[in-house]
């Protein structure tokens, strides 16, 4: 099956098919007329001459029959015309020298029954019209005349029109492709500005179209893209108000179960144990709750941020010196580089990483700043079993535990630490994602572009 | 004698919830549902700090932080129910010193306060000179030829870390550590407006600051000598 052609070439195919089938029509049309007409002239005038010439060999034949050859030699006819008579005793001939057999048989039965005839037919390689008469009562007069003039106009004529006919179906197929090209280029804008929102750019319009034929198209894909943009920021909102709800509640809850705890002496082992599953159980609830609202928050909010020059290597030894238990290797040249960024932010990037690696990849053992052509990196390394490959995408999409989705122990996280990881550094215009690192375990990498000093 | 604290708070749950946990702390409380009944309060009553929900029904939270404010230097900790930027500053603009966010934990609330009503650190000078500014430590006073300059005690504070570098860099990290008690991963915006509130103050031309000048990237110093 031959691959479906471009809307483009289909437009013009159908553009060069179009004119070359009009042009075949009108040169048929032309070609019978033209042909015709002129055939119908010539035959016209063959006939008439051949009529005085009957005439005289007609009245030849009948008072001195001896003096036939000179006769025909003395008749009018056209430079390259040949005359035969066929007499019983045989041919008599004048004029440019034909064989007398490539007269056709049915020509000469036609005349000998009295009836004048006329046909075309090629003598020895020459297309001639042929006007058979019958003379007295046993002659034939023929009298053949060239037609190689017309011959060749008629093969003129053929040729312009069969090029006119290619020229033009080669003039639809361009134009085809030039207006089909016109007419599809709203459609490029269109596709430019679905891939930006399929990009996640929802404000991305179509710009008003003048045009009637266009003006619909340009309006429903605005207000399609209105109302997604809408129920994305709904959705977000919605999150975003949960979480907020819930931060009441919660307030009391941690609270009272602070008060709690300072009693747990007194109170009997099964409560004590009851207790800590609640506050074991709060402290996650409470996790997830801000991490909810910082991800709903990222969803919504656009240019929320201070921006500030921020060294990313000082920033990462603040955020491994806020943590006592962290005993982190860094590595860092000595120019660490600086990028433009919101500093809560890339901190809050850092300090996920690192409870990423304390929480399923054994803690991490190091933590590399670094240049990379224009870019800044943080490469977080950790001594874990690394993070198969079918799942690199999948752990930095929301509530997505990849392998350790089963398991819930008072370690368990939000479950959104690494989907707010790539919220962040996307938003900074960065790339995150997981490879292995070489002696095992896996190394995550954040890279941010460097800031333009 | 315990501190007290006065809490503004309209939800009944969390004000009862956070009395029980901070009378824990040693902290004595007294509790207004409205920002009337807390303003009242605050004629009959002497408290070390406000502790101010913003979101309240009646007259809400920022005007009964400015209204504290021009009463003194009473320290507020604000509760925003938003972390966004623009809840945040508005209450610091109010004239609050810190500010805390739902959940909030009475722990984490009791270090606050201690941070804001702590003292300056003593073994300084008892005055010394900063350009045309007269500190004075012991007092918590700040003097321009002779006049007094009304800092709030946490200005104040701010001011006198700076001083104590001696021209060297702080960093906010630093700032916001020694004079909040905020771990690391303390608010700038805090001491953005702080910053700003005291230049207000203390420069002479706050929109091109000449003492206070800012560290792009790092953080803050004061220049002795202007």
């Amino acid at each position: 099956m031959i691959r479906r052609l471009s809307l483009r070439w289909r437009v013009a195919a159908a553009f060069g098919i179009g004119l070359a089938l009009v042009m075949t029509v009108l040169g048929v049309a032309t070609w019978n007329l033209t042909t015709g007409y002129m055939l119908d002239q010539r035959e016209q005038s063959v006939t008439r001459q051949s009529e005085v010439n009957v005439r005289l060999v007609t009245t030849a034949l009948a008072e001195h029959a001896d003096d036939l050859d000179e006769l025909l030699t003395g008749l009018a006819t056209g430079p390259d015309s040949s005359i035969l008579l066929s007499r019983p005793a045989g041919w008599l001939t004048s004029g440019r020298q034909v064989d007398p057999g490539v007269v056709p048989g049915a020509l000469l039965d036609e005349a000998q029954r009295g009836v004048a005839a006329r046909q075309r037919f090629t003598a020895d390689g020459i297309p001639v019209l042929g006007v058979a008469t019958p003379v007295g009562s046993d002659s034939v007069y023929v009298e053949l005349y060239p037609l190689l003039e017309l011959d060749r106009t008629f093969r003129y004529l053929s040729t312009l029109l069969i090029a006119g006919t290619v020229v033009a179906a080669l003039f639809g197929v361009g134009l085809g492709a030039w207006s089909a090209r016109r007419a599809l280029r709203p459609l490029a804008s269109l596709t430019a500005a679905a891939s930006r929102v399929a990009r996640g750019d929802l404000a991305a319009r179509l710009p008003d179209q003048s045009d009637p034929d266009l003006a619909p198209l340009a309006t429903s894909f605005n207000t399609t893209a209105g109302q997604l943009e809408q129920r994305v920021r709904r959705d977000a909102r919605f999150a975003s108000d949960v979480s907020h709800e819930l931060r009441s509640p919660l307030t009391t809850m941690v609270n009272v179960s602070e008060v709690l705890e300072r009693r747990q002496d007194a109170m009997p082992p099964t409560a004590q144990r009851a207790l800590r599953l609640l506050r074991a159980e709060l402290r996650r609830f409470q996790r997830m709750v801000v991490d909810l609202l910082e991800i709903s928050r990222a969803d919504q909010d656009e240019g929320d941020s201070a921006v500030e020059l921020v060294d990313l290597g000082e920033l990462v030894r603040n955020v491994v010196d806020s943590r006592p238990a962290c005993t982190v290797r860094i590595g860092t040249d000595p120019a660490t580089p600086l990028v433009s960024a919101d500093r809560r932010r890339i901190d809050r990037v850092v300090a996920n990483l690192l409870d990423n690696a304390d929480r399923y990849g054994g803690g991490a053992v190091a933590v590399t700043i670094r240049p990379d052509g224009g870019n800044a990196r943080i490469e977080v390394d950790d001594a874990g079993g690394g993070v198969p490959p079918a799942l690199r995408e999948r752990i930095f999409e929301r509530f997505a535990r990849g392998l350790h989705a089963a398991r819930r122990d008072q370690e368990t996280g939000s479950g959104l630490g690494l989907a707010i990881v790539a919220d962040h550094v996307q938003r900074h215009g960065g790339r995150v994602w997981v490879e292995d690192r070489p002696g095992g375990g896996a190394r995550f990498v954040v890279e941010l572009p460097e800031a333009t000093t | 004698m315990p501190t007290h604290v006065l809490l503004v708070e309209d939800d009944a749950m969390i004000s009862e919830a956070l009395s029980l946990a901070l009378e824990d702390e040693d902290f004595a409380v007294t509790t207004a549902a409205t920002g009337e009944d807390g303003l009242e309060l605050l004629e009959s009553t002497t408290v070390d700090v406000v502790l101010l929900d913003l979101m309240l029904p009646g007259i809400d939270g920022l005007t009964v932080c400015r209204a504290v404010r021009e009463r003194g230097d009473l320290p507020i900790i604000v509760i925003t129910a938003r972390t966004d930027t623009q809840d945040v500053i508005a209450g610091l603009e109010a004239g609050a010193d810190d500010y805390v966010t739902k959940p909030l934990v009475a722990g984490e609330l009791a270090a606050r306060i201690r941070a804001l009503l702590r003292r300056a650190a003593p073994g300084r000078p008892a005055r010394f000179a900063l350009g045309e500014l007269e500190i004075r430590p012991d007092e918590e006073a700040v003097h321009r030829d002779g006049v007094p300059v009304h800092l709030t005690r946490t200005e104040f504070r701010l001011l006198a870390e700076l001083a104590a570098a001696d021209g060297k860099v702080v960093t906010r990290e630093q700032l916001l550590q020694r004079v909040w008690g905020h771990d690391y991963f303390g608010d700038t915006r805090l001491l953005d407006v702080h910053i700003r509130r005291l230049r207000r103050k203390v420069e002479p031309d706050p929109d091109s600051p000449s003492l206070v000048l800012t560290v792009r990237g790092s953080g803050y110093r004061i220049v002795p000598e202007p």
